[in-house]
């Protein structure tokens, strides 16, 4: 079971290439997403005074509020489109995702719960452990009701459910707050933002995330086999329980971690691995390294659009994720169509 | 003869206010409500909305208590029959056109902008009321207050910046601001050309650094828009600001509470003229 018996050489050396691609367009997109912003930033002397460590208010701006911006949007991204990836080649679905059959509402329910009800300020680490917990308990009931056989529509009839159900509790435990604020809150939970996030919350968010991409990424060689159908894994020695215990696991960690620190940003892990997938000759375990940097691409680049649009208050970004996403759901649909008659 | 009938004509002036004095008076908005308590008699206000019983919101929230609440909707205020209902200009648009349109008496109250304002805004329902004297006696306190005010003017004027939920700002315009430069401080949202409201993001702030940062007092359920203040680097900056916490009660309404605002602004006001 090695690499090469699946790939001639030609493609391992495109692959690489394509690697090298989308590492430069996330570096490219990180160094622009500390560069832009709201005011006059002189970037190099703001950087100068970063690696000298003298305390400007410029080196303030960069290192406590653009900083967070910018690593928020490279790990949620690359966990999103990881995500999707693996979702998507596990339960031989193109529309599986986390935002679409409702793990992320659910986790941010969990979010909610643990911010609103004050228990976040107890200890910010819970605020994770909220999302994480509804997340896992959301793809439980989703393997339940949906499992690896289901339908398309079966899988995306049960994430309705999930995603209408996380959305009213979301609302009725906004609306049961004695803050007048917390009620206007739920377009940051729903849509998702990275604005005025604070190392704090990159510190609690990363290790769940890393956890999380770990386990997705240990589920590669099971996804290959799987490709070939479930008996051939199982007589090339994968244990399918083992694989959807990791899948589920580190779907959680990973999109619970995210989207309790910056909400739910939806489509990510739903275009980047359809973008990329011809690109990798179709090989699930190679569209997972792509489709984690694709997405962390896409998420630097949506937030630095909302950056740019002069709208009072700032857009959150699951607005621009959908607007390019959306009309690619209805492409998808349209081609699936007769599919899911 | 004429003489005596002008002199009758002017008693029966006088006489004329107390008998129209409306009986049934609703308020549909948390600034009237309290101008209603400040100025009418009990038995004259028939209801007032929820949010006056509200401590972090009305000054006169125990006082609250002993009057009906309605959330301010038309069929609440329909059930008290009233003969004047006080609502707000911006607030509650629906219920307010439905009622001026089924031909209640609906007085609508502006959003002042400058103490003078305030005092034309506090006869104006004194009038509509019945009830000038008292009307008169509040504007007197409060021209009284803003003497005292104006009396400890210093010409060294620190900077401030008003920074409310959701990271909005108070530029020129209105009575914030007022209040703010009555307090011996610059309000930098106004220079930078900030009308009214006005959102700040987070980098706008740190970068503008502004000596006082004036804050609402901390809730005690959290939310995203509250938690805003505590972003770590505000307390990283390399000039501390002075931190000026003022209860949203004292200035949301317009009221003699808003010149304990004025004291705690000047409190940081001169400590931020005392620091190096």
């Amino acid at each position: 079971m090695t690499d090469t018996t699946f790939a001639p050489p030609r493609t391992e050396m495109s692959y690489r290439a394509l690697l090298a691609g989308l590492s430069l367009a996330v570096l490219a997109a990180f160094i622009l997403s500390l560069a832009i912003g709201y005011g006059w930033l002189d970037f190099g002397a703001a950087l100068a005074d970063v690696l000298s460590s003298r305390d400007s208010l410029s080196a303030l701006v960069l290192t406590e509020l653009r900083l967070p911006r910018a690593l928020l949007g490279l790990f949620v991204g690359f966990a999103l489109g990881l995500a999707g990836a693996v979702m998507q080649a596990f339960l031989r679905n193109p529309l599986a995702e986390p935002g679409i059959i409702g793990i992320s509402g659910a986790a941010a329910f969990g979010a909610v719960l643990v911010f609103y009800s004050g228990l976040a300020a107890v200890s910010s680490l819970l605020l994770p452990v909220g999302g994480i917990a509804a997340a896992l308990v959301a793809g439980f009931l989703l393997f339940a009701v949906a499992g690896r056989n289901a339908s398309t529509s079966t899988l995306i009839l049960a994430g309705i459910a999930v995603n209408s159900l996380a959305g009213a509790l979301v609302s009725l435990v906004l609306n049961l707050s004695p803050n007048p604020f917390a009620a206007t809150e739920i377009m940051f939970w729903l849509m998702g933002s990275f604005a005025d996030r604070s190392l704090t919350h990159v510190a609690i968010a990363l290790p769940p995330i890393a956890t999380g991409c770990l386990a997705l990424f240990a589920t590669a060689r099971a996804l290959d086999a799987l490709a070939l159908g479930e008996d051939t894994a199982a007589s090339l020695g994968f244990d399918l329980r083992v694989t959807r215990i990791l899948l589920i696991s580190g779907v959680a960690l990973a999109v619970g971690g995210a989207v309790a620190v910056s909400g739910a940003i939806g489509f990510v892990g739903l275009v980047v691995p359809h973008l990329l997938r011809p690109l990798v000759a179709y090989r699930p375990s190679l569209l997972l390294a792509a489709s984690a940097l694709g997405g962390a691409a896409l998420t630097l680049a949506a937030d630095i659009a909302v950056r740019l649009l002069p709208t009072q208050p700032e857009l959150k970004l699951g607005v621009v994720t959908a607007i390019i996403g959306a009309p690619f759901l209805f492409s998808l649909v349209w081609r699936l169509r007769g599919e899911m008659r | 003869m004429p003489r005596l009938l002008l002199a009758a004509m002017l008693i029966l002036a006088a006489a004329a206010p107390a008998a129209a004095r409306p009986q049934q008076v609703v308020s549909i908005n948390l600034c009237a409500d309290q101008l209603l308590m400040r100025l009418a008699d009990p038995q004259q206000i028939a209801s007032l909305t929820y949010l006056a019983r509200d401590k972090s919101m009305s000054n006169l929230a125990d006082e609250a208590r002993d009057f009906p609440v309605n959330r301010g909707l038309a069929e609440e205020v329909m059930r008290y029959e009233p003969d004047l209902v006080l609502a707000g200009r911006y607030t509650k648009r629906v219920t307010t056109d439905l009622l001026k349109r089924i031909g209640v008496n609906v007085l609508e109250l502006d959003v002042p902008r400058t103490i003078e304002e305030v005092e034309a805004q506090i006869r104006l329902v004194g009038g509509a009321l019945g009830q000038e004297a008292r009307a008169e006696a509040l504007v007197r306190e409060i021209e009284g207050k803003r003497l005292a005010a104006e009396d400890g003017a210093t010409p060294q004027r620190p900077t401030a910046v008003i920074y409310e939920p959701n990271g909005y700002t108070v530029g020129a315009g209105s009575l914030i601001d007022t209040l703010l430069s009555l307090s011996g401080l610059s309000n930098l949202a106004a220079e930078r050309g900030m009308q009214n409201y006005g959102r700040l993001p987070l980098e706008s702030l740190v970068t503008l650094s502004p000596d006082v940062l004036v804050i609402g007092t901390p809730r005690e359920t959290p939310a995203l828009a509250t938690e805003l203040v505590r972003h770590p680097v505000l307390s990283h900056m390399p000039r501390p600001m002075e931190i000026a916490a003022v209860p949203p009660r004292l200035w949301v309404c317009a009221g003699p509470e808003m010149f304990e605002a004025v004291a705690i602004l000047r409190q940081a006001a001169a400590q931020a003229r005392a620091r190096p």
